[in-house]
């Protein structure tokens, strides 16, 4: 192979091929990182709540006048949403997944637990079934019923049920040892007074509303509990569930409904499970989206930079090329110099590109507490670049390649 | 000769058009992407309020209960109990605790129906310590915090829909089922961030919040809090309760007369502390920190991670075109060798190439300046639309425009001084036998 001669040929012009390389070093330790971010956000964005999100919308009203008999209010909503054809569940609630604002509690299993020992979890309560509304799984026991059901106002002493759901993860994380969760005891924060409440039922999953990231937390995001209450409160807020497909027009009836009998209250905005997600995460799509901008510009940009070296290297050597031809190379021999040297000179940019790529992802591990970055990324990065020098070398190599040998017999 | 060179810079733009579009083209991207982000962070890292961030003071105590580890966190806000004892012994030149509520507002107006507002409970010092500018009217006086009155500052917002553009001070404002008489109407106010009520470090920016009444009052009303309560241990039912309990949820905030004093506020809060010990409170070691304006901010985490991670990623960016430019330059430079050799053979000493290669590369970088500022606009309207904290935050004040111009020609000369260098380096000798 004709390695040493390129090689020596671009020793007598350094400064070209340093500055693609380094462009190519820069270009891969970016290009790696930036792509690993996107993936970790989207992701994350990914996540699965639980919930059938496309049949579940949430609706809510906030009193401007005190409501005298709460229960009854909430009785009758719950009855008028029922009626809407095409509507399948509906539960009052405190908070919806996804929907950021929680309630959240310390747990223990034992009594005596040091209360900065227990498990933050979050608590939803509401009278209905979040199983079906929400169409949660239940792997383990029985859904909660009417029966668990307790009401809870601003006066009642005993604010806890004796039944509670929790998920899955939030059961392998209070009792790792325990084979199934049902039956155990749930202390609802510790000592003398914390109330007790017994596991009878477990769903695959729920977040909470603040899907907390994975891996800091871990599993944070899914340590939900469901308890049986009625809360007496002022403020109302619905989680509805409809048939497949009728979602738009249950909610536009749900409104209508609901503004009948909104003596005193205001109907605040109607969100989808879908909009909750898109607002929960809005930022980490911009940030994808950015960072997916930035990577395609930087290999525009990077293939921009070979093209012209490339065409220069060309046209200081039209010469030397038409002597070549004139003492027998093939055009194809005058194409594979070009694609060599350009090969080359990436080879050099990568090496140094996968030391910057490991340098910079160290520096978002200690000040962005990002995760370390995967040898997958760094092993498409090189493949992309390689890719790319190549692709962007091809037109000024097929214009050296067209070069005519009676070019040396020139003088210019 | 400076004339003459810019005329010669000008014109060989158009010499090579595509390799010269190139490197405008190359420039002006990485100057837009480095600016527009930096604009937003500049912004988000500001100083909300120069002349007295070291004065005004978060003081954070801990109430936690015994048993919690020795490294256990600081409750994030203050208690009912703390907050009303503090302003009640008005140590400090002004102070104020602020929680947020939600009031739903009557207009009264049958084309305008009942709607939800936000709002906030601070006292009257409030409106002094953080430089509230009135459009009409003012504050709420001392005695009204004294007396739980029935008043209210709206924002310029709210008037504007309930009264028009009408005086509206001294009229009636129903929300929440009650009646409260207008003092004054705030004026162009729009802190970035909202530092005074920041929400889990959630900051909002240029927005605030539309009705502001006594905290007094608002704690009489039984408002409930609307922002986040944490409780280390039960709270208990009802509000009286609530308020007595050890929860924490308001934010405080005490302005000094300098920073000088702020040892000594120091030392009165772990007084205050020792004295609430032998009332059989905080069962811990004395324990509290002071925060002024700037440290909260920081101490908040107020700058998104992911604002610094797009800065760093646009200035890497700005990195890989200024090195692209280095090499185009190169490549256009080289291929002029021959004009060097005769202009050295007719007796142009080194500086004078060098200075005319200068110039030439600062054209270019003029002209991809001018492309980065008109793309960074682009930058920062994308960057708005993201949501409307961002809209705040997302304008490019003068001197970032300064700036964006100052880094453009930066980089353009940064980026011409090797090529420019290698040009001057040419022997003539070599250049006019080979022609």
């Amino acid at each position: 192979m004709e390695i040493r001669p390129i090689f020596s040929a671009m020793l007598r012009s350094k400064t070209g091929a340093i500055l693609i390389a380094a462009q190519v070093a820069l270009t891969l330790g970016i290009l790696c990182n930036a792509l690993y971010i996107v993936n970790d956000r989207l992701q994350l964005a990914n996540r699965p709540s639980g919930v059938v999100e496309d049949d579940v919308f949430m609706l809510s009203l906030s009193p401007f006048r005190k409501v005298a008999d709460v229960k009854g209010m909430q009785l009758e909503d719950e009855a008028a949403l029922r009626r809407i054809p095409g509507v399948k569940s509906v539960t009052w609630t405190n908070q919806v997944p996804l929907g950021r604002s929680s309630s959240n509690t310390g747990f223990a299993t034992r009594r005596d637990q040091s209360p900065d020992s227990t498990i933050v979890a979050t608590t939803y309560t509401g009278p209905g079934s979040f199983v079906d509304t929400l169409g949660l799984k239940l792997v383990e026991g029985r859904d909660l019923n009417a029966s668990d059901v307790i009401d809870v106002g601003p006066d009642t002493a005993d604010s806890i049920p004796r039944t509670a759901i929790i998920t899955e993860a939030l059961a392998k994380k209070l009792y790792p040892d325990a084979k199934s969760a049902l039956g155990k005891q749930m202390f609802y924060s510790t000592g003398e007074s914390a109330k007790v409440s017994t596991i009878v039922g477990v769903v695959e999953r729920l977040q909470t509303p603040a899907a907390q990231a994975a891996p800091e937390n871990e599993g944070k995001g899914e340590f939900s509990v469901i308890y049986p209450i009625r809360e007496l409160d002022q403020y109302t807020q619905y989680l509805v569930r409809t048939e497949p497909g009728q979602r738009a027009r249950v909610i536009a009836d749900a409104e209508k409904a609901l503004s009948t009998r909104m003596d005193g209250r205001v109907l605040l905005p109607t969100f989808t499970m879908n909009e909750l997600r898109e607002k929960r995460y809005r930022a980490d799509h911009a940030l994808a989206g950015m960072l997916i901008s930035v990577v395609v510009l930087l290999l525009l940009v990077t293939a921009s930079g070979i093209v012209g070296m490339a065409s220069l290297w060309v046209n200081q050597r039209r010469k030397q090329i038409g002597v070549r031809r004139a003492l027998g190379a093939r055009r194809f021999d005058i194409l594979r110099y070009f694609l060599t040297e350009n090969l080359m000179v990436t080879t050099g940019g990568i090496v140094g590109g996968i030391a910057l790529a490991l340098g910079l992802n160290q520096l978002l591990v200690s000040t962005l507490e990002l995760q370390r970055l995967p040898l997958g990324y760094l092993g498409f990065g090189m493949l992309a670049l390689w890719a790319l020098g190549l692709l962007a070398v091809l037109g000024p190599a097929w214009r050296a390649a067209r070069v005519p040998p009676a070019v040396a017999t020139r003088s210019v | 000769m400076f004339a003459y060179y810019l005329r010669l810079g000008f014109r060989s733009l158009r010499r090579n058009p595509v390799l010269t579009a190139l490197m405008v083209i190359t420039l002006g991207i990485g100057i837009a992407a480095s600016m527009s982000t930096l604009t937003v962070l500049v912004i988000m890292s500001g100083n909300p309020i120069p002349d007295k961030s070291a004065q005004l003071l978060v003081p954070l105590l801990d109430n936690n209960p015994k048993d919690f580890a020795a490294d256990a966190k600081l409750p994030e806000q203050m208690s009912y109990v703390d907050a009303t004892n503090l302003l009640a012994q008005h140590h400090a030149k002004r102070q104020t605790a602020v929680y947020g509520f939600t009031p739903y507002v009557e207009s009264g107006r049958k084309d305008i129906p009942p709607f939800q507002s936000d709002g906030i409970a601070p006292t009257h010092d409030f409106f002094a310590m953080f430089k509230v500018p009135f459009l009409h009217g003012g504050p709420w006086g001392a005695e009204a915090d004294a007396n739980k009155s029935d008043v209210a500052v709206i924002s310029t917002k709210l008037s504007e829909k309930l009264f028009g553009k009408t005086n509206p001070v001294g009229r009636r404002l129903r929300f929440n089922d009650r009646d409260y008489q207008i003092t004054g109407v705030i004026g162009d106010w729009a802190p970035l961030p909202r530092y005074y009520r920041l929400i889990a470090g959630n900051p909002t920016y240029g927005d605030i919040e539309d009705v502001m009444i006594p905290f007094s009052t608002a704690v009489g009303q039984e408002f409930g809090n609307q922002g986040s309560t944490d409780c280390s241990s039960d709270s208990g039912n009802g509000w009286q309760a609530f308020l007595r309990s050890e929860c924490v949820w308001i934010q405080y905030w005490a302005e000094i007369d300098s920073p000088s004093a702020r040892q000594a506020y120091g030392d009165y809060i772990a007084a205050y502390i020792g004295e609430q010990k032998k009332l059989g409170r905080f069962p811990r070691a004395v324990n509290y920190k002071l925060y002024d304006v700037m440290e909260w901010l920081d101490h908040q985490g107020v700058i998104g991670k992911d604002s610094r991670l797009q800065t760093w990623l646009a200035l890497g960016f700005l990195l890989v075109c200024l090195v692209n430019t280095i090499g185009l330059l190169l490549a256009k430079f080289t291929a002029r060798a021959g004009e060097v050799g005769v202009r050295r053979a007719l007796g142009a000493p080194k500086g004078e190439i060098f200075r005319q290669f200068l110039i030439e590369a600062g054209v270019v970088g003029v002209a991809g300046g001018m492309l980065g500022l008109l793309l960074s606009f682009g930058g920062l309207w994308l960057i708005a639309r993201q949501s409307r904290s961002m809209e705040a935050v997302a304008h490019m004040s003068m001197s970032m425009l300064l700036a964006t111009i100052a880094l453009a020609i930066a980089c353009s000369v940064l980026a011409g001084l090797l090529p420019t260098w290698r040009a001057c380096q040419i022997r003539p000798a070599v250049q006019l036998k080979s022609q």
